[in-house]
């Protein structure tokens, strides 16, 4: 069944120069969506931002205008840097003792920080025109918790489930929905390149649909919440993990 | 060509209809519903006069069916779910849990939790063929109760739709290996049939919707919206959920 009120609208999209968020760009334009890519890396017609600058965000601004859809997708485990834009993933798991203050300030920064300055910028923009969607990127591991990716992403991410909520009772009056999607094991080119965390066929053999996911299957909730069948869900954290974690 | 079968799709303005309109556009839909008045307004549907709350005629009705590629259960509410009470409007008053009669217990369980029981349990031996998807319908109810004096709703209605919740998580562990995929929606207040039958009836701000005020958006949801995030639960944009909730409520209540 398409998908209804994507055609001819405008969506920002953060963290897209790879995985879910280049397949976000990618699924948004083939429902005719115009699309404004964004990330610290430099690959394609991208615009370069460093979303934890916000002087950074001002001139995305300047070029975005008003969006319709903000999908602030930018993050990972591992943050970038303007020398280092596309950082390996880890090879093994974090944990505490792994983590010094200077990797968990970069990590809150890249993945919670960056969401803040983003909203900061562009929800004003969405409550002058009384309509919008924001959709952020949670995680499996703020869900139930990781024995992977360390604890200062999980934070980061459980951060962003609460900002989520608290910007949709905000910006709920101007007719903005403000929601989140926890991805749980996507099998991203990254990833895979990784083999992160050693992920085994029992493990994906275990999770109630049998398979890892694809960067596509979130890229389908994300247009879902930003369509017509998203307009009344706001505060929403939407679980997709093939059943690995249900949620609340 | 693929097969849906909706519960609950007969009654005017109603979530269950849009969904069975919608979906009638690339699917055959099979509607069961007690309420056959309705059935003359969905020409493009096989209806069938079906009480979801027995489970014999459930088994019967399904198991007859060819194939079943799409489950929808919204056959549900609080009034006008058996036959004793089909047409008789809401029912005025508070129902708790520690006020409501046996009988509504029952009533309201039958048709809420067990009717989707039954149907799901019918259903499963054709979905599992080829692989499909169930949707449920719960509520906000479900997460946060029916506060003492409203009305339109139920306590009952509440804790069957929890039921709902977690017969969505089970089937989905029983069913994910044959490819079935089993999500759940929560509404808040929807501006369907029943609303506009309830707030016919009770005092303004008193009805199950409450002030809007208390609703971040301002708003009670549409039947449209609802249908849609359903519908899209039924397809391939939804590939790789399963067990889900979906809260639809104009950021009333986050789980």
């Amino acid at each position: 069944m398409p998908l209804e009120g994507l055609k001819g609208k405008k969506a920002l999209v953060t963290g897209a120069a790879s995985g879910i968020g280049s397949s976000i760009v990618k699924r948004f334009r083939s429902e005719g969506v115009q699309v404004f890519a964004t990330d610290i890396h430099q690959t394609g017609d991208l615009i370069v931002a460093d979303l934890t600058d916000a002087d950074h965000i001002e001139k995305l601004a300047a070029e975005v205008g008003t969006p319709d859809f903000v999908l602030n997708v930018a993050g990972g485990p591992v943050a970038p840097t303007r020398r280092n834009t596309l950082p390996d993933m880890p090879k093994a798991s974090s944990v505490l003792e792994d983590i010094d203050e200077l990797q968990w300030a970069a990590v809150i920064a890249a993945n919670l920080t960056s969401a803040f300055l983003v909203c900061k910028q562009f929800a004003p923009r969405m409550k002058a025109r009384k309509s919008g969607r924001i959709v952020n990127f949670a995680s499996i591991a703020a869900r139930r918790g990781s024995d992977r990716v360390g604890v200062h992403y999980a934070a980061a991410k459980g951060g962003i489930i609460a900002l989520t909520k608290t910007l949709a009772l905000e910006l709920g009056p101007f007719g903005i929905t403000v929601n989140a999607i926890a991805p749980g094991f996507i099998r991203t080119p990254r990833i895979a390149e990784a083999n992160w965390g050693n992920v085994t066929q029992a493990f994906i053999d275990s999770l109630p649909l049998r398979r890892a996911g694809k960067p596509e299957d979130i890229a389908g909730v994300a247009a879902m919440l930003c369509s017509e069948a998203g307009g009344y869900v706001s505060g929403a954290t939407i679980d997709v993990n093939g059943g690995l974690y249900f949620g609340p | 060509m693929k097969t849906a079968v909706v519960t609950g799709a007969a009654k005017p303005e109603s979530i269950g209809r849009e969904v069975a309109v919608r979906l009638s556009k690339e699917m055959n839909v099979v509607v069961l519903d007690l309420y056959d008045e309705g059935f003359a307004s969905l020409p493009e549907c096989k209806c069938i006069k079906c009480d979801v709350s027995d489970p014999s005629s459930v088994e019967r009705i399904i198991s007859g069916l060819d194939r079943v590629d799409v489950l929808v259960n919204c056959v549900g509410g609080s009034w006008e779910i058996s036959k004793e009470d089909l047409r008789a409007g809401p029912r005025r008053g508070f129902r708790g849990l520690t006020n409501c009669s046996l009988e509504d217990w029952n009533t309201i369980r039958g048709a809420n939790l067990d009717s989707v029981f039954y149907c799901c349990r019918a259903a499963a031996p054709l979905l599992k063929k080829q692989g499909g998807a169930i949707v449920n319908v719960a509520s906000v109810a479900a997460r946060k109760g029916i506060p003492p004096g409203a009305e339109g709703s139920s306590g009952p209605y509440a804790v069957a739709k929890a039921g709902v919740m977690g017969l969505t998580r089970q089937l989905a562990l029983e069913l994910g290996g044959f490819g079935v995929r089993v999500n759940c929606v929560a509404p808040g207040v929807i501006a369907s049939g029943r609303l506009k039958k309830v707030q016919a009836v009770t005092p303004k701000g008193a009805g199950p919707e409450g002030p809007l005020k208390q609703i971040p958006m301002g708003r009670v949801g549409t039947v449209a919206e609802t249908a849609a995030l359903i519908v899209a639960l039924c397809g391939d944009d939804t590939a790789y959920m399963t067990g889900v909730t979906v809260d639809i409520n104009g950021a009333s209540y986050a789980a």
